[in-house]
């Protein structure tokens, strides 16, 4: 059992490696660095060299740095299917009588598969933005379906740590609301960064700054929510710190833990709107946010177990 | 309890993300502002656009030209071309050193009337993108010698290339006029070019 527990501490780690990695691809430009899939250029290894190119793929199309990290992106893919397979694997044969664990893992490994096609539906629209937002969204719910049922997994194997805990029953909405505005933020941040695309093709040469100044009110939106976000989370902290309630050490770990990680989502929000469009600090602003999903999936589980037997 | 050691882990990991995400970000943007080789030059020619003006070699000096041979009654690959040509043109309409160039392969059928009414129907409302045409074996040679295209059967076996060139006039690349991802990469280069063709002058 522990085994099974082990794995998806594995597979989460794994993920969200990957997620990472994916956004990788999309800050650096590489996302069309093989033009077909699941080969890169007909090749199980990507070509070196002009001369390995097939015939019936366009040279201009070739560029080495671009196809190999496109490439790595779906060797590391295909890697964390493989563990989730072997997760799931572990969780039919040693929690069959226990749904919450199994189906949920199940369920995330039928949506790895469905997330893999899709990464070739990328290739063949050649990046459509909606097809790429999809693709986060497939990742982030693959992720929180592990965390739920690698959570569930540690409550049968190790007993109920939330037993002692008497938290208020309007926690779970607070919790909800937050899952609810972490969600919605990561699609308006995601049609922030597909306007931003669209308005660079369409005034080729212009700064990315202001590119983001163009775009319409979704990126105050997308600011606002992060601060009734910031505030949700601290009256959260409010609630659990009191001690009367015996909440776990775990719960206020992950209470404080998305505080810290909400602040620093600011802070990078706001440098890529009043500094530059940096590449990187885009894609750590992703992976930080699919992070304080993960977190409120985390403290949901908590709630639900510190209300069973 | 949190230990100190995961803390240092974590902190570590993320650090070790960042450094290894730059290198790649830094190694990805160098290998995509690599401008593409100089082919060869493009060939000297004589050709007349839609407004009746002479066009030649030297019409390409100090522009970035996007070219492409289709001709108007075209049922195939044409429309498509011109479609994603227009798009290109309308994308860059501040950007008058960028000039597109569509050579008809019916020159017999393409009067400059009919390249005219071609022009309009496509949107074409400035000098940035003309239609030139010359006598038909000026024209085949033009493609297969000139521009090293595909040339056998025309004017239905004209090429589906965009030949870009350089405000040099050398041709620097051919990309697939009909498709999306090679037209983004020739989008890329045109602004790569641009941005050369400014800081030069």
């Amino acid at each position: 059992m522990k085994k099974y527990f082990q794995f998806s501490v594995i597979s989460i780690v794994f993920t969200y490696l990957l997620i990472f990695i994916g956004g990788l691809v999309r800050v650096s430009g590489a996302g069309m660095g093989c033009p077909d899939w699941p080969k890169c250029f007909d090749r199980w290894i990507p070509p070196t060299n002009l001369e390995q190119l097939p015939d019936y793929i366009d040279p201009e199309k070739f560029n080495l740095v671009l196809a190999w990290v496109e490439y790595l992106n779906r060797l590391f893919g295909a890697l964390v299917g493989l563990i989730i397979l072997v997760t799931c694997v572990y969780g039919l044969l040693y929690f069959k009588n226990h749904k919450r664990v199994t189906f949920s893992i199940t369920l995330a490994l039928f949506i790895t598969f469905v997330e893999g096609w899709l990464g070739s539906k990328l290739v063949d629209t050649v990046l459509d933005p909606v097809t790429i937002t999809l693709h986060l969204l497939l990742a982030l719910i693959i992720i929180g379906l592990i965390i739920y049922s690698s959570i569930q997994s540690y409550y049968i194997i190790e007993g109920n740590f939330e037993k002692d805990s008497v938290y208020p029953g309007h926690i779970k909405y607070i919790i909800l609301g937050i899952m609810v505005c972490v969600v919605v933020e990561i699609i308006i941040g995601t049609e922030i960064r597909g306007g931003l695309d669209i308005s660079r093709k369409e005034n080729p040469l212009i700064e990315g700054v202001i590119l983001l100044k163009m775009l319409g009110p979704f990126k105050y939106i997308h600011t606002i929510l992060g601060v009734i976000l910031l505030g949700l989370v601290f009256y959260l902290r409010k609630i659990i710190q009191n001690i009367k309630l015996f909440p776990s050490d775990y719960m206020i770990y992950a209470v404080n833990f998305m505080l810290i990680i909400i602040c620093i989502q600011i802070v990078l929000g706001e440098s890529l709107v009043f500094f530059d469009v940096k590449p990187l600090v885009q894609l750590f602003h992703m992976w930080f946010s699919s992070l304080l999903l993960g977190l409120s999936i985390v403290q949901y589980t908590f709630w639900k177990i510190s209300n069973s037997v | 309890m949190i230990k100190k050691i995961h803390l240092v882990s974590v902190l570590s990991l993320v650090v070790f993300l960042g450094i290894g995400a730059t290198w790649v970000i830094t190694k990805a943007t160098q290998a995509s502002q690599v401008l593409p080789a100089v082919i060869k030059q493009a060939p000297p020619f004589s050709l007349v656009s839609h407004h009746g003006e002479p066009f030649t070699k030297d019409s390409l000096r100090n522009k970035i030209s996007v070219l492409d041979f289709i001709f108007t009654s075209c049922p195939g690959p044409c429309p498509i071309m011109s479609n994603n040509m227009r798009t290109l043109y309308n994308q860059y309409k501040l950007h008058p050193d960028l000039q597109f160039i569509s050579i008809t392969v019916d020159p017999e059928y393409d009067s400059q009337e009919v390249l005219k009414i071609y022009a309009d129907a496509n949107g074409v409302n400035d000098k940035r993108w003309k239609f030139l045409r010359a006598d038909m074996e000026k024209v085949k040679k033009l493609s297969s010698d000139g521009f090293l295209l595909m040339s056998d059967n025309l004017p239905a076996g004209h090429s589906v290339k965009f030949v870009l060139i350089d405000g040099d006039g050398n041709i620097r690349q051919y990309y697939n006029g009909t498709d999306k991802a090679s037209i983004s990469i020739l989008r890329n280069h045109i602004n790569l070019f641009l941005k050369k063709l400014r800081s030069s002058v």
